[in-house]
Order: C-alpha cells, then sequence, then structure tokens
C-alpha cells in the first residue's frame, strides 16, 4: 500500500470540497493519506482536512503560490514530490488544478490521467469515454507519481473526526516569474437570476404569442420563486425577449431541476439546450410537438388557461 | 515621349507586380485545363457572358469593351502619323472598311459611356454604394476624350485629303471641317493627333493605381479561376513537420493570400454586382462581397512590400470580425462576378486564421465545434446512439463491419438523423429507394459529420480529421455509390473527399429519385397543389444541379412557380457556411426574406432538396404563420407515389 496525496484547492475563507472529496477516496486506497495545500488559507484548512481523514498536510500561506501561471505552486510540489516520494497524487478538475498538475507532469516526466471517475487500486483509473456510454478501465504506467484528475463529484466527502500534523513547506520560486503579473481583476457582472444556475427554469416560445405572453411566465416565475426565465430561438429572434434569455444550440444550456416550457416546440435548437434536466414539464397546444417527447409530464392544452390556472395553484400552497 | 509613359507607367504599375510576386504560390491545381481555361477566355472575356448576366449594363460594357480591342490599331496608327502626317498601318490603314470599323466601334464606345452616365448618373442603383464613384466618372470621361479626338482627328484627315477611306461619323464630320482654311486644318490636325496620342498615354499612366487596372488584370484572373464545383475548397496543406515559420493557418496577414486571390483584389472594378445579390447585405449586415474585396486591397496596396516593414492582421484592420462572420457561403457573388473574383474561398481563409490559430469566433459557434469533436460526431452533440432512432418502424440494412457492400449507401447526414422535420424527409427517401427496389444500406452509428460545417467555419483541422476517417470507414465497407439527401453532405462527398482519397458516384437524392420517376420504377400520380422550389446553394449554384428536383416535383404536380430569383441565381436560406450554428445580426433574417418571396408566389408548398433549407424555412414559416408549407422534395413524392401505409401522408 503505496502513499498517497491530494491536492487541496484552499482559499483565504475556505478549502473546496473537492479537497474533501478526494480524501474519501485517498482513505480507501492507503492508511498514507497527506494533502497538500498551498497559497493563503492553506494553514487553516489543515483542521477540515484532518477531519477527512489526512494524516498530514503540508501546507503554506506564501502569497507567491497563487500567482497567475501557477508556476510556483508547481515547483514548490515538485520539490514535495521529490523528497517524499507519494505513488499517486489526485487532483480535482478545476482551472487551477489542472495547471498544477499539467506542470507537475512536466518536471516529473510521469503520468498524468485526466478525466477519471474512479480509480480500483493506485495504479487503475477508471474513466468514461463515447459520451458516457462506455467504462474503460486504465492501467497507470510509468515513473511515479501517478497523477490522477477528478471529475466533481466523484466521491462522498464523509469526515472520520481526525486531526493532521501541519508540516510548513518552503516556497520553491522557479526564475522569469515576471514576465506575467495581474494588473486588475474584474468580476463578470451578473444580471437577473442566471439560467444556468437557476434549480427551476420557465422557457417561452412562439406560443405565448408576443411580449405579453412572458407575463404569465412572470407570474409563475414570482409564486415559484428563485426561479430563471428563458425563451426559444423563435421569441428571441422575433424581438419578444433579449438574446440573454435564448436556450439552445446558440444560447445558454441549461440543466435545472425542473424544467417548464410554455408554447416551445422543442426543434433540435431548443432541446439540446435544455434535454438535461432533471424533471422536464411542457406546455403545448400542438400534439406532435417534439418537446413531448422529451417531457416528463406533458400539458396539451391551450397555455393561456394552464399557466393562470397552474399560477393560482402554485400560489395557494406557497402563500407568494 | 512613349517611353516616358511607360515608365511613369511601370512606377505605378511596379507596386503591384511586387505585391503580386510576393504572394503566396497558388495551389498546383490552378495550372493545368488549359482547353478549359482558353475557352472560359472566349465566353467570359471576349464573349462578356457574366456581365451579360444584366442585359442593359452588359451591353453598355460590351460596347465600350469591343470597341477597346477594335480601336487599339489606331493608337499605332497614330503614333506613325505623329511621325509622317502621310503616314498608314500597312494593309489595313487607308482601307474602307477598317475605316467603317472604326467609325463603327468608336460610336458604340461613345453610346456605351452615355449609357453608363445614365446608369450612375440617373438610375443610381444601389449596388454603387461604397464604390469610388469619382474615379468612374474620371475614366469615363477620358474614354470619351480619347475616342471623340480620335474620330476628329479621322475627320480633319479626310478632309485634308490624308486618306480617301472615310467612315460614316468621320465622313460626315469632315464635311463640317471643309470650312475651315488648309492651314487652320492642318493645325487642327497636328493638334488633335498629339491630344489624342497624350490622352492615351495619360490613360495608360493613369491605370496602374485605379481601380480600372481590371483591363489588364481580368483576362489571368479570369484564366486562374477554378474549373472544379465552386462548393470544393482547396486543401490547407497543414505541414506539422516543416519549419514554424513557413506553418500556416489560412491568412492572417497580406502575404498570406495566394496570387489568385491577390489578383482578385487588383480584378475589381467596385460594380458592386456581387453587393446586389449578397445575402447578408440584403438583410443589412455589414459584409458586402465588394466593401470586402475593396478592404482587402487597400490593406494589401498599404502593406505593399516596399513600403511596411511590420505587416498588421487583416482582421480587423483590413475587414472586421463580423464581416468575416456574416458570410453564408453561398457563392452569389462569385456567381456574379465579371472577372471571376472568388470571394467566398478567401472568406474561408481569413476564418481559418482566426478559428485555428486564434481561437476566435462568435461564442455561440463554439458549440457546433464542440459537437462535431465530441463523441457523437455531429453538429448538436446528440448521441452515437441515436443516429438510428429516425427509422423506427421502418426495416433499414445497417452497414456492420465486414458486410457486403450495397447498390446504394444512403448518407444520412447529422441533420437528416436528428432534426425532427428532416427526419421525414430521410424517412421518405429511404421508402422511396426501397419502393423501386433498389439495395440500399446505411452506415448507422458508423457515420459521423462530414465536417462541412467545420471547414466552412475554418476549422480545416477538424474537417480533415473527419474526412479522413469517414473515407476510411467507406472505403473499407466497398462504397461504390453514396446517396445524400443534404445538399452540404453531397458537396462535401462529391467533390472534397476525392482530396482525402474518398472516390465514390455520389448523387442528391432528387437525382436519384428522378431517374426511379423516368424509369417508371416509382408512380406518382400529378396532383393539384401548386409548388414552388427552393434551390440550395451547394446543390444549384455550387454543383450545377438545377434540373433534378423540378423533373421530380413535376412529376408530382402540374403547378411548378418559379420565384423571381432561382436557379444559379437563388437567394440562401440563410444557413451555409455555418452560419445555421451562429446567430444572425442585422435588420432582418435571411429566412424570413426568402420566405417572402416563396410565398409571394401564391404557391401552397415550398420544396426543399436540403434539410438546412427545410428548418431554415419552416422556421420562417412558423414565424410568419402563414403561408406555404415547407417540404422536401421527397417528401412531396414519397406522398405522393406511397401507399399511406405508416399512417403519415
Amino acid at each position: 500500500m503505496g502513499r498517497v496525496w491530494i491536492w487541496a484547492d484552499v482559499s483565504a475563507e475556505d478549502v473546496a470540497t473537492s479537497a474533501l472529496e478526494l480524501l474519501t477516496k485517498a482513505r480507501a486506497l492507503s492508511d498514507d493519506v497527506g494533502a497538500v495545500a498551498l497559497g493563503p488559507g492553506a494553514v487553516a484548512s489543515a483542521t477540515a482536512l484532518g477531519d477527512h481523514g489526512a494524516t498530514l498536510v503540508y501546507a503554506s500561506d506564501d502569497e507567491r503560490l497563487i500567482e497567475p501561471t501557477s508556476r510556483v505552486a508547481a515547483h514548490t510540489l515538485a520539490a514535495l514530490v521529490a523528497s517524499h516520494a507519494p505513488e499517486v497524487v489526485l487532483f480535482p478538475s478545476s482551472y487551477r488544478a489542472r495547471d498544477v498538475a499539467g506542470r507537475l507532469q512536466a518536471i516529473t516526466g510521469s503520468t498524468l490521467m485526466a478525466n477519471a471517475v474512479d480509480l480500483s487500486s493506485i495504479d487503475r483509473a477508471r474513466a468514461e469515454i463515447l459520451g458516457g456510454t462506455t467504462i474503460v478501465e486504465v492501467a497507470l504506467e510509468g515513473a511515479s507519481p501517478h497523477i490522477v484528475m477528478m471529475r466533481p463529484r466523484s466521491f462522498e466527502p464523509s469526515p472520520v473526526g481526525g486531526t493532521a500534523e501541519v508540516v510548513e513547506v518552503d516556497v520553491v520560486a522557479p526564475h522569469g516569474l515576471a514576465a506575467v503579473r495581474v494588473l486588475e481583476r474584474t468580476d463578470a457582472a451578473a444580471s437577473g437570476p442566471s439560467l444556468e444556475g437557476a434549480k427551476v427554469v420557465l422557457a417561452g416560445g412562439r406560443g405565448l404569442g408576443g411580449p405579453d405572453g412572458f407575463g404569465l411566465l412572470e407570474d409563475l416565475a414570482a409564486a415559484i420563486g428563485g426561479t430563471a426565465i428563458g425563451a426559444s430561438r423563435a421569441a428571441v429572434d422575433a424581438g419578444w425577449v433579449p438574446y440573454a434569455m435564448q436556450i439552445g444550440q446558440t444560447g445558454s444550456t441549461v440543466k435545472p431541476e425542473v424544467y417548464l416550457s410554455a408554447g416551445v416546440s422543442g426543434a433540435l435548437q431548443h432541446a439540446v439546450g435544455m434535454k438535461g434536466s432533471r424533471r422536464i414539464v411542457a406546455i403545448t397546444k400542438d400534439a406532435e410537438a417534439p418537446i413531448l417527447r422529451l417531457a416528463d409530464l406533458g400539458v396539451v392544452g391551450d397555455l393561456f388557461q394552464v399557466l393562470p390556472a397552474l399560477t393560482e395553484e402554485v400560489r395557494r400552497r406557497t402563500g407568494r | 515621349m512613349v517611353a516616358a509613359a511607360a515608365a511613369l507607367a511601370w512606377r505605378r504599375a511596379a507596386p503591384r507586380v511586387a505585391t503580386l510576386r510576393a504572394a503566396r504560390p497558388d495551389d498546383p491545381g490552378r495550372t493545368g485545363a488549359t482547353a478549359e481555361r482558353a475557352g472560359r477566355e472566349l465566353t467570359h472575356v471576349i464573349g462578356q457572358r457574366k456581365l451579360f448576366q444584366r442585359f442593359v449594363p452588359g451591353l453598355m460594357h460590351a460596347a465600350i469593351f469591343w470597341g477597346f480591342v477594335v480601336l487599339l490599331p489606331t493608337i499605332a496608327e497614330a503614333a506613325i502619323a505623329i511621325v509622317d502626317p502621310d503616314g498608314h498601318l500597312p494593309l489595313i490603314g487607308e482601307t474602307t472598311v477598317f475605316a467603317w470599323i472604326v467609325d463603327v466601334f468608336g460610336f458604340a464606345v461613345l453610346a456605351g459611356v452615355t449609357a453608363a452616365v445614365v446608369i450612375r448618373k440617373v438610375q443610381r442603383p444601389d449596388r454603387f454604394r461604397g464604390s469610388h464613384l469619382g474615379e468612374a466618372d474620371r475614366i469615363l470621361l477620358m474614354i470619351t476624350a480619347i475616342v471623340v479626338s480620335l474620330l476628329l482627328w479621322q475627320a480633319t484627315r479626310i478632309a485634308l485629303g490624308l486618306t480617301d477611306a472615310e467612315g460614316p461619323v468621320s465622313g460626315w464630320l469632315a464635311g463640317f471641317a471643309d470650312g475651315l482654311g488648309a492651314a487652320a486644318l492642318e493645325r487642327a490636325e497636328r493638334a488633335l493627333v498629339w491630344i489624342h496620342l497624350l490622352l492615351v498615354l495619360g490613360f495608360l499612366v493613369y491605370l496602374p493605381g485605379s481601380k480600372h487596372l481590371h483591363i489588364v488584370t481580368a483576362a489571368p484572373n479570369v484564366w486562374l479561376a477554378k474549373t472544379w464545383p465552386g462548393g470544393r475548397l482547396e486543401p490547407l496543406r497543414i505541414d506539422l513537420e516543416g519549419p514554424e515559420e513557413d506553418l500556416r493557418f489560412g491568412a492572417a496577414v497580406a502575404t498570406d493570400l495566394t496570387r489568385k486571390q491577390t489578383l482578385d483584389l487588383f480584378s475589381c472594378t467596385e460594380c458592386g454586382r456581387c453587393q446586389d445579390v449578397c445575402p447578408a447585405w440584403a438583410t443589412g449586415k455589414p459584409l458586402s462581397p465588394k466593401l470586402l474585396i475593396m478592404g482587402l486591397r487597400d490593406h494589401v496596396v498599404a502593406a505593399s512590400p516596399a513600403g511596411v516593414v511590420e505587416l498588421q492582421p487583416l482582421v480587423p484592420n483590413a475587414v472586421t470580425d463580423e464581416v468575416v462572420w456574416d458570410c453564408v457561403t453561398c457563392g452569389a457573388c462569385v456567381q456574379e462576378c465579371p472577372v471571376d473574383i472568388e470571394h467566398v474561398d478567401t472568406i474561408i481563409d481569413l476564418r481559418r486564421h482566426l478559428v485555428m490559430a486564434e481561437s476566435r469566433f462568435p461564442t455561440e459557434a463554439g458549440a457546433l465545434l464542440r459537437g462535431v469533436e465530441g463523441a457523437g460526431e455531429n453538429p448538436w452533440n446528440q448521441p452515437a446512439s441515436a443516429r438510428m432512432d429516425w427509422a423506427a418502424g421502418l426495416e433499414v440494412r445497417v452497414l456492420a463491419a465486414g458486410d457486403r457492400a450495397p447498390e446504394v449507401l444512403f448518407w444520412v447526414g447529422c441533420a437528416g438523423a436528428f432534426d425532427e422535420r428532416a427526419r421525414e424527409a430521410t424517412r421518405s427517401t429511404v421508402r422511396l429507394l426501397q419502393a423501386a427496389g433498389i439495395d440500399v444500406a446505411v452506415l448507422g452509428q458508423r457515420e459521423s459529420c462530414t465536417g462541412d460545417p467545420a471547414r466552412r467555419m475554418g476549422h480545416e483541422f477538424l474537417f480533415q480529421t473527419l474526412a479522413e476517417r469517414n473515407v476510411s470507414t467507406l472505403n473499407e465497407a466497398g462504397v461504390t455509390t453514396i446517396v445524400a439527401s443534404c445538399a452540404h453532405c453531397f458537396n462535401t462527398l462529391a467533390n472534397e473527399y476525392p482530396d482525402y482519397g474518398g472516390t465514390y458516384e455520389v448523387v442528391h437524392h432528387s437525382e436519384l429519385l428522378a431517374r426511379l420517376v423516368r424509369e417508371g420504377r416509382l408512380h406518382p400520380s400529378r396532383e393539384s397543389v401548386a409548388v414552388t422550389y427552393h434551390d440550395a446553394c451547394y446543390l444549384g449554384r455550387h454543383n450545377d444541379k438545377y434540373d433534378a428536383p423540378r423533373e421530380v416535383l413535376g412529376a408530382v404536380t402540374g403547378s411548378l412557380e418559379e420565384m423571381p430569383r432561382n436557379r444559379e441565381r437563388s437567394f440562401c436560406c440563410g444557413a451555409g457556411g455555418a452560419k445555421f450554428w451562429m446567430e444572425e445580426g442585422g435588420d432582418t433574417r435571411i429566412n424570413d426574406t426568402r420566405f417572402a418571396e416563396a410565398a409571394a408566389t401564391g404557391a401552397d408548398v415550398v420544396a426543399t432538396a436540403c434539410p438546412f433549407c427545410l428548418v431554415m424555412l419552416d422556421d420562417a414559416s412558423n414565424a410568419a404563420g402563414e403561408g406555404p408549407e415547407v417540404v422536401d422534395v421527397a417528401t412531396l413524392l414519397a406522398r405522393s407515389a406511397l401507399p399511406t401505409a405508416d399512417g403519415k401522408r
């Protein structure tokens, strides 16, 4: 049974859930589990990491570790790997983890397996290919450590109530770092409820008959709460609602818990943007509409009667 | 003096010549086919064929052009007369026939110039918007002055008895000259011959820096034009093994343009015929093929090798990103261009660089590339396992590896396999082929995107990967004949796969169905439904197939109404050039414009022969809420020729 490490994404506020997920798997693979946390917040993260099964946490709060190219972090980690020789290093699939993992592989000349969903042993990873239709088992060969990047939510975090010993890390800064400087950070401004993050999405199509028809969806959205409103391309092209609301091939892709459409035919252009929704409800007057083939619940009827009645019923139950 | 003029003209021409020399060499395919190229010089240049696509402006131009050609010897005649007032061209100089020819064609030029002035000043067609109108006026003025001075000079010569050869115009003018005294007449004769020759030489000097350079560049440009279907793009030869500085992913800077592409720029006369037929321009988008060529020309001239040290990127300096992405690659501009400029191929080369070197394209098109690259290998990222869903309830032979090759392989295409509306045409096609006793099979999950949308978007690398794999699948299966119901798949399979080792007999479903009807293997009954047919660009203009779909329609209806824009002048549905997977800017949508044209014929049905036309026009039909039904030719034929066994009719 070899030594298994996990990479923990940390920030000044907290440690990423992905690190706790990876620890679940690491414990199953080995008793010798270490975590590497580099950057502000690293030392403080040791509590959570220990609680989830790390026995050692290599940590440094040094600011230089979060420079934008991840070179400092990668070289620091490579030095740790050289002196402690873990057999496997598990990474999450965050942008930062990808940067560090890629560089670590280049420095160590070892093997990197990306997009894995499981490990059956320290030298065997599993991945889904061909659009998730086939699972392959991949033998990890070549020099140690084997670097494996796991897909998000591949494992459940489970606390074991342990405590980790914190090992302070010496930062290794390679030459030529001045090449990249961060001048400014700007957060992309989000306006209104985000279509892509919403738990419930209501979508309107040509069947709504005009911009006023979207008022019916707004009423329903207000009654449900926490709901975003989208549209088919037909409604956007007609100029009823802005392009930002478009769902489909050339618009947003949504995967809410519940997707409800009114007056949407479900042409391929639209369907590709919503078929991953968990529950699909469609209201349409066309019994042949393709969307009914995707729907868990299809209502064939006049949306101008169905929507107000539905809103009324939701209001009665939620009291909004 | 002649030498001085020639030297001046050369000084003005030298930067152009240097630019052409510095341009990337043309693909080897641009040489050879000498007979075909020579024939095209006769039809397109001498015969002015493409100019006559618009009769009156065509006649106007032909009068000036033919006049120009015929009057060329008079330059020599004038040069001789400068030295020796009694001198003449040997053989023809003193013949009445020549005098008549000069007069008639001189008059024709003046009539042509008059027509040009009426078109430009009175009629003022919109196609000239953005052209250099002042420059055109100067050129027309010079032509007039040259011809008028020629005729007046001839008149004075007749009056002085320097020649016996009289033409109708010069003879008539000579009557007026008789009133002048002999001395005055002699002075006038000398003055006129000098004025005439100086004007000619001035014109020669003016020419190289002007848009009128086409009188030199048009003939070679026509010579170098494609000798293959317009739908075939030249393969981008990606040599990853060669030196890095030679690696080119399309056209980034002026010197990345090929010699033909550069000559295109120097051949443009800004006549705007392309602009007039461009679907993007017609619907209020920034792209005009004319302004694109002018923008590139001005940039290339400014970046001429003598001057600039560091070359600026073509996009967005010569043309903007928006312009590059507005193009539907319909080829209407190429069809229209009198001097055979190939706008579409240049646009694709600009896209190639943007996509492959800079990953710069409209965001929403990313889903298309991800889908084609992804496991399902289709633009909508549908699972491969759904590729045969269309065949539910039908018995269709799916060709497994090692199976006996079918008589005809039906290439379903991604739209035909996944889009609900296109599936109906797919089902109709298979049912018709089976009813006619054709041994037909499909590749099923082994089929993938042909790569057409990736290629038209500029992702040549992805296209080539798909092409090589599909070719290997088809070759291993021993396929010899392919039928495709998608105009884009048809074009790629027929014209582009041979470059990757896949040579098959490829027919479009409308061709095969027309043949089966003709051979009596299908028995449609004519119904009284009014139909109009929308030509798909990649079937019609890019592949010259106009008659087969009309033949099929002729078998199902007695009432086929043509739209005003049909056959090679057809107007795109808006889907080509991967625009199907992009958002459309501008004032109006291309599909709405085309659907309105179809509806105006009063037809009950708009027949299409490509799934993308079908979906685009059906979307427009839904948006309009009224007007004709949009149906594929195969579905129309199936309704008329097949029993309604599956309940769908």
